[in-house]
Order: structure tokens, then C-alpha cells, then sequence
């Protein structure tokens, strides 16, 4: 399992000279389940793709259990962080769904049981059991997200990250992510997830950090995040708190991000 | 101007289930409509029907009718139904036409392309923009706004051409939280100018905000149907794989602890 | 649509078509006619090629191309322009006609087998003058005129609009289908694809990029011929333009007279009464 480290991260796209990472530091230690919250621009994006090494930074490091990224080549740290990206068409490629899903565990190198394993158990795990021949432009645009995320999930990789899982997803598509990310975190694995649907931050999520301008502005729990007092910080960015954040805030519960925790308050209450 | 759909269905080219079957709908002047559904329902093939899409430009076959104001648009070109009924899709920058320069040229593209005389072309782009509150975004070069500004650039866009109808297909799909309500508020704006809106929606805490009706389909079919308020309240809606609004979720949750609702009003 | 009436809302009425649209250039030289800018640009380059040795091409240029471009400002810009446009042919030209001259006689200097002859130098000065001539012709028109302009221009003229959309929808394309295949290179090296390894594993790594650049750009062909069709694009007749680029019979007659000019020219030196 792997501690994710960031440290004085900066990064400036050639095109420019925005700081899209403004000296960001953060610490993920194994297993956590965080969300990266803020709107477009606010370096999410940019932030998770130094994770991989699809970015390299400008100034700072990227380091991996104590080993700098800079030393690996992206397809190396392809086997500890695996990226799903949030349009499954720029990606998908093959002929069948099983294609598809063998691409990532092959190039890493599995083979035989141990693949054919990894594949069954991530088209399980995202619904799509029993499409192994269909062709993924058959599926509707919601599972062929979901293919994607199978995709990933079969490299096994110790860290997850996904961008933005749940837009164009139905109810349905929601809870199955919801479902990986729970099993996934179960099994040890990381998972960082850059959303802003705020209940599926609130439902799913222990640790969420805010970005703004390349910068963190807010990192605590879910609990610290979605109570009145970071409220400002969160609408800074054009996020609104859940319902469920509200209204326990003005029936006076304190931090009541998900449904579940305000009912519990006014049970207890 | 009355757009009714009667037991139309439909189906895609080289399909072997059609995608909609015995679909009845009305939408009046002035009113909007919300249209929900799980992924694949066929939310999106509904919009390209009665925009008059399908069967035209995308293919496939079509049966039952489609009446504007009681005459059958069945043998009308697209051409013509476009000045009729507006569509607007999903993905915010593929609906610009990428050969305007300028906002303003964007949106006089349609009326241009009817052919109308210029003053009238000038008069309906600034009374467009004018009813999406984008007039200042007029001079700007459409190709670099955000997400949510492109999407109000190309329901502009439709609104020069005066249609009797706008067709809204996900238009907050693949925007953020900002786009999100920029879209949100530009409609409830028109609905408030008397629009007639269909607007399909996986938000419906969004649908709750603007549309008066809802219409829910499921694999193809109308299951429900009826006043916003009361079809996004309906309990069958989450087994028909759609999501109801915050508020009603809540309620819910509540009511399944055995607490009073009332108190979440505090 | 049930809505407020706006009409007769006047200040709506007052505002005309924005500045931004139809910009005029900002010289004389900028906001000639594009069909002007053309025909002169056309004619230089063929009667540059017509005419012989290096006075006429020599003075062409002086007249045609460096005088507007002084006048319009981009004397600079189409000196650097034109010069990356010309440098590779006139090299290569220079080079082959300076030494493999069929009949070069008289010898300049030796350079191992090969020779370099007077006459092939006087040769490929010519060729030289040609290339520059008709460079700075292209590079002149280029930069005073927006393709934009070009298009109107023409649909004005009663070219289907169709014509110059596809054109300007072409040139979008590339840049599109560059950006697009860049994330999807990103997505499939997110999952272990090898770009940085050995040249065959590269050349390997082609398919699962190019399959989701070519599907991903069809679709969004057929989205964007909708969202087209939906605004009326496909509707027999003509269209209204907002504006198109002034013309003058002035400019017309300077137009003929041109054309005119380069067929005297071409007869000329055909039947040999300049030679």
C-alpha cells in the first residue's frame, strides 16, 4: 500500500504562467478516501495527474512510499496509481468489453488466471458481468463510464483516482461507484476521487480538500467541510453544501453533511 | 402553439428494439416540461423526436404522430421544423457553428440562414441575447468561454430563430457547479418570459426549480406522468432508476427513522 | 412562443450590429476587396513566372509586393513569413540549378565531382527571383486577408455557403483532433501504455489512440451536422450576411485590367515580341 506525498508542488503549463499548482503539500496515507472538490481551474486536475507522472512539476516533488516520481516513467507508475478519466469515449478502444478491461493488467504484465481473475472480478464489481462480448458502443454512455472505471479497477492498483465518476451517470451508475469506492477502500486501496456532486462527496468520502487558484483552501473531514463555518470557502469555489448540511446547521445539529448524520442528530437530539 | 405527441415510437437504424413505444405528450405555450429517466430510457431519442431530429437527420423509423397546433409535421423538411422547435444537446461547444467570430454572429446564424432581412436578423439576435441576459458576452469569441456560457450562447442561438418550442436534452450534463446554475437560472428567466420548454434532466432538484409538469420514462415508455411537485414526490421513482430532489430524499429519510418531517422544517 | 414582445423596445432596436463584427482592416492595402487582394496576388505570382531573367520578377516584387506591404504595415512580418514559406524549395532549387546546370559551360569552382557553372548560377538566380516573387505574393494576401473575409466575400458573390464552411470547418478540425489525441495518449498511458519505451512497443501503443481519435471525431461530426441542421443550415436559398467586404467598380476595373495586363503579358512573350 502506498503513501502519496506532495511537497512544494508547483506546476506552470508551458502555454502560460499560471500557477495552475501554487505550492501545494499534502499528505495521503494508505487507505484514506479523500475527495478533491473546486471548480474548473482550481488545479484538481492538474494536481492527480502528477500522481501517475502524466505531469512532472515545475518546482517540488511527487513522491511515492518515500520514492520521487520523477524516477518512473509514467507506464511504471501506472501499476501503483491507477487514473480513470472522466470521458470513458477518450479512452475506450476495443471490440468487446473484455478487450477493453484486459488493455490496463496486460500492459502491467498479467497473464493467464491471475488476468483473467482481475477481469471477471472488476466487471462484477461495476455491473458488467455478462457483457464480456459486447461491444462497449452498445452500451449506453452511463455503463461505458462505468467500463471505464472496470478498466482501471482490474490493474489492481493500490491508489484509485477518478475524475469526476459520477457526471452523466444515472442513480444507478451513482450507487455501483459508490460500491467500488467502498470495496476498494475496504481491500486497503486509496481512493481520490475529483467530484462536484456534493452528496456523493458527503455519502462517500472521510477526508475532502477544497481547491481554489492552485491552492488548498480547506483540508479536514468531511464533517469540518461541510459545517457553516467553511461554508464561505466552499462557495468561494461555486459549491453549495448539501441540503442535509443546511438544515441541520439551522435546526443548530452542528455538521450534519449526509441525510444519515442529520437524522441520527435529531434522533439522538 | 401546441406540440403533441401521439403514440409515437421509434426506432434507431439497425435497432432491434425500438427506443420508444406509444409516447403521449403535449406541451403548450408558456409551459416547461421536465422529462426524467435512467440512463437509456430514452430521454434523448424523446428530444430528438420532437424536435423532429429523428426521424430526419438521424434516420430510423417513426410511428404515430407529431402535431403542431393540430397539422401533422410528419412530411415537413427539417429546414422547416427548425424555425418551429429549437434543440439544444448535451456537449456545450459542438452546437457552435465555428465560423463565427463573435458571439453576436454566432447567434444571428440561424436567422442568417433563414434568409430573413437584415434588420430583422440584427433585432432578434440583440432581443436573444437580451432574454439569456448575455448581451454583454456579445462581442466575445465563443470558442473561449466557459461551459456554462457556450450552453446560453447556443440557447441563444435557437431563441433567434423565434421557435414555438424549445427541446433541452441533459444542457447541465457536462457543466460544473457554476455552469450548472447559470443554465438553471437562464431557464427559469425564459419560463418566466412565457417559454415552452421540454427539458430532459437527470438534476431533479433542478427540474423541481423550473418545470411545471414531469413526464418519467422508462425503457422507452411514459411510467409516469403528472405535476412536478407530485411525480417527484412518488416513491416508484427511485425503482425507475431515478434520483428524487434533496428535499424529498430527506423527507423520506426521515419518515423511514420515525421522525416528524415537520421538524426538519425547525 | 408566449413571450413579451420585444420589438418595440427601442433602445434593442437602436443597437446596431456590434463593432467587433466585420472589422474593417487597419490600412488602405487591409481593406481593399478580398477578390481584389487575390486577383493581384494571382497575377503577380503567374507573370513573375512568365517573365524572364531577374529585372522583371526584381520589379514585381518592388511593386507588388514590398510597396502594399510597406503600405499595409506587415513589411517585417512578410519578409520573415515568406522566407520560412520559400527557404527549403529556393535552397534546393538554388543548389541543383547552380551545380547540375544542363548546359553549363563556363566553371565557377569545383567541388569534388560536382561543378558549379556561371551559367547555372545565372539560372538559378532567376529561379530564385521567381520563388520570392511568388512567396511574397502569397504571404502578402495571407496576411491582409482573415479567411473569414475570403468566405463572405464569395457567398456574397453567390458561392454556396457551404463551400466556405466546410473549408473553415477543416482547417478547425485539425487542432481539434491534435487536442483530442492527446488525451486520449493520456488516458491509455494512465493504464500502462508504453510511450516512452522502445520504438517498436511505440509503434504498438498507435492503435488504441488513433481508434478513439477516429470514432471520437466521427461523433462528433454527426453532433455537430444536429445541432446544424436544428439552426437551419440545410435551408435552400441564401442566406443573409451581416456585412462582407466593401467593394468599389473602381476596384472591379483594377481587377480586369489585370487580368488584362498578365494575358498581353502571356500572349507577349509567346508569340516572341518580348523576349
Amino acid at each position: 500500500m502506498v503513501e502519496l506525498r506532495a511537497e512544494g508542488l508547483v506546476h506552470i503549463y508551458r502555454t502560460g504562467d499560471v500557477r495552475a499548482l501554487d505550492a501545494v503539500d499534502i499528505v495521503i496515507e494508505a487507505g484514506e478516501r479523500v475527495a478533491l472538490i473546486g471548480q474548473n481551474g482550481s488545479g484538481k486536475t492538474t494536481l492527480v495527474r502528477h500522481l501517475n507522472g502524466l505531469l512532472r512539476p515545475t518546482e517540488g516533488r511527487v513522491l511515492l512510499d518515500g520514492t520521487d516520481a520523477k524516477s518512473h516513467t509514467v507506464a511504471q507508475l501506472a501499476s501503483r496509481v491507477g487514473l480513470v478519466f472522466q470521458d470513458p469515449d477518450r479512452q475506450i478502444f476495443a471490440g468487446s468489453v473484455r478487450a477493453e478491461v484486459e488493455f490496463g493488467p496486460r500492459n502491467l504484465g498479467r497473464s493467464g488466471r491471475a488476468l483473467r481473475s482481475a477481469v471477471a472480478d472488476a466487471l462484477t464489481a461495476t455491473g458488467l458481468a455478462g457483457e464480456e462480448a459486447t461491444n462497449p458502443y452498445d452500451l449506453g454512455q452511463s455503463r461505458r463510464k462505468l467500463l471505464a472505471l472496470a478498466s482501471v479497477l482490474a490493474m489492481r492498483t493500490p491508489v484509485l483516482v477518478l475524475d469526476e465518476p459520477t457526471t452523466g451517470q444515472d442513480a444507478r451508475g451513482i450507487e455501483r461507484v459508490q460500491g467500488v469506492v467502498e470495496a476498494a477502500a475496504g481491500e486497503g486501496r486509496t481512493v481520490i476521487a475529483i467530484s462536484h456532486d456534493m452528496r456523493f462527496v458527503a455519502e462517500t468520502f472521510e477526508r475532502v480538500i477544497v481547491m481554489r487558484a492552485g491552492r488548498i483552501i480547506l483540508d479536514g473531514s468531511s464533517a469540518e467541510a461541510f459545517a457553516a463555518s467553511s461554508w464561505e470557502a466552499l462557495r468561494s469555489t461555486y459549491l453549495q453544501p448539501t441540503l442535509a448540511a443546511e438544515v441541520g446547521d439551522r435546526l443548530g445539529l452542528g455538521s450534519t453533511p449526509t441525510d444519515a448524520a442529520l437524522i441520527e442528530s435529531l434522533r439522538a437530539g | 402553439m401546441t406540440l403533441t405527441l401521439q403514440g409515437v415510437g421509434y426506432r434507431y437504424v439497425g435497432a432491434d428494439q425500438p427506443s420508444l413505444l406509444g409516447i403521449d405528450l403535449e406541451l403548450h405555450d408558456g409551459e416547461v416540461v421536465g422529462v426524467v429517466g435512467a440512463s437509456e430510457a430514452g430521454k434523448t431519442t424523446l428530444c430528438l423526436v420532437a424536435s423532429g431530429l429523428a426521424p430526419r437527420t438521424v434516420g430510423g423509423r417513426i410511428r404515430g404522430s407529431i402535431l403542431l397546433d393540430g397539422e401533422n409535421v410528419d412530411a415537413w423538411p427539417m429546414h422547416r421544423l427548425s424555425g418551429r422547435i429549437g434543440m439544444g444537446f448535451q456537449n456545450p461547444s459542438t452546437q457552435l457553428s465555428q465560423v463565427a467570430g463573435t458571439v453576436f454572429e454566432e447567434v444571428a446564424f440561424g436567422p442568417m440562414n433563414f434568409g430573413l432581412p437584415r434588420d430583422d436578423v440584427v433585432a432578434r439576435t440583440w432581443q436573444a441575447l437580451h432574454a439569456l441576459r448575455i448581451d454583454d458576452l456579445a462581442e466575445r469569441d465563443p470558442q473561449r468561454l466557459s461551459g456554462g456560457q457556450q450552453q446560453l450562447v447556443a440557447m441563444a442561438g435557437l431563441l433567434a430563430l423565434r421557435p414555438a418550442h424549445l427541446v433541452l436534452d441533459e444542457p447541465t450534463a457536462q457543466l460544473d457547479p457554476a455552469g450548472t446554475r447559470l443554465v438553471a437560472d437562464a431557464i427559469a428567466a425564459l419560463a418566466a418570459d412565457g417559454a415552452s420548454i421540454l427539458v430532459a434532466e437527470q438534476k431533479t432538484d433542478l427540474l423541481a426549480e423550473v418545470t411545471a409538469r414531469v413526464v418519467v420514462l422508462d425503457n422507452g415508455r411514459v411510467a409516469l406522468a403528472g405535476l412536478a411537485g407530485e411525480v417527484l414526490a412518488d416513491p416508484r421513482l427511485t425503482q425507475l432508476g431515478v434520483s428524487p430532489p434533496s428535499a424529498v430524499r430527506l423527507r423520506r429519510a426521515a419518515e423511514a427513522a420515525g421522525i416528524d418531517p415537520a421538524r426538519l422544517r425547525g | 412562443m408566449a413571450r413579451r414582445e420585444r420589438l418595440t423596445d427601442s433602445s434593442l432596436k437602436r443597437r446596431g450590429v456590434p463593432e467587433s463584427v466585420g472589422h474593417p482592416g487597419p490600412s488602405a492595402y487591409h481593406r481593399l476587396n478580398p477578390l481584389t487582394k487575390g486577383t493581384l496576388a494571382t497575377v503577380t505570382a503567374i507573370a513573375a513566372v512568365v517573365l524572364g531573367g531577374l529585372i522583371g520578377p526584381a520589379l514585381l516584387v518592388l511593386v507588388a509586393v514590398i510597396a502594399p506591404a510597406t503600405v499595409a504595415g506587415v513589411l517585417v512580418r512578410l519578409i520573415r513569413t515568406a522566407l520560412l514559406l520559400a527557404l527549403p524549395i529556393a535552397i534546393s532549387a538554388f543548389l541543383v540549378n547552380l551545380f547540375f546546370f544542363p548546359d553549363g559551360v563556363t566553371v565557377l569552382v569545383r567541388l569534388g565531382p560536382i561543378t558549379a557553372t556561371a551559367e547555372g548560377l545565372a539560372f538559378a538566380l532567376e529561379i530564385l527571383a521567381r520563388i520570392v516573387a511568388i512567396s511574397g505574393a502569397v504571404t502578402l494576401f495571407y496576411l491582409t486577408t482573415p479567411p473569414a473575409d475570403l468566405v463572405v466575400d464569395l457567398e456574397r458573390r453567390g458561392v454556396s455557403p457551404r463551400i466556405g464552411f466546410v473549408a473553415n470547418a477543416s482547417v478547425q478540425t485539425v487542432p481539434a483532433m491534435v487536442e483530442r489525441a492527446v488525451q486520449i495518449t493520456a488516458a491509455q498511458r494512465a493504464r500502462g501504455l508504453d510511450t516512452e519505451g522502445s520504438l517498436w512497443r511505440r509503434v504498438r501503443g498507435i492503435v488504441p489512440i488513433v481508434g478513439p481519435v477516429i470514432l471520437g471525431s466521427i461523433a462528433e461530426v454527426e453532433e455537430r451536422t444536429m445541432a446544424l441542421e436544428a439552426r437551419g443550415f440545410t435551408r435552400p436559398g441564401r442566406r443573409t450576411l451581416l456585412w462582407s467586404p466593401p467593394d468599389s467598380a473602381f476596384q472591379s476595373a483594377l481587377r480586369w485590367g489585370l487580368l488584362v495586363a498578365l494575358l498581353a503579358l502571356i500572349v507577349a512573350r509567346m508569340t516572341g515580341v518580348w523576349a
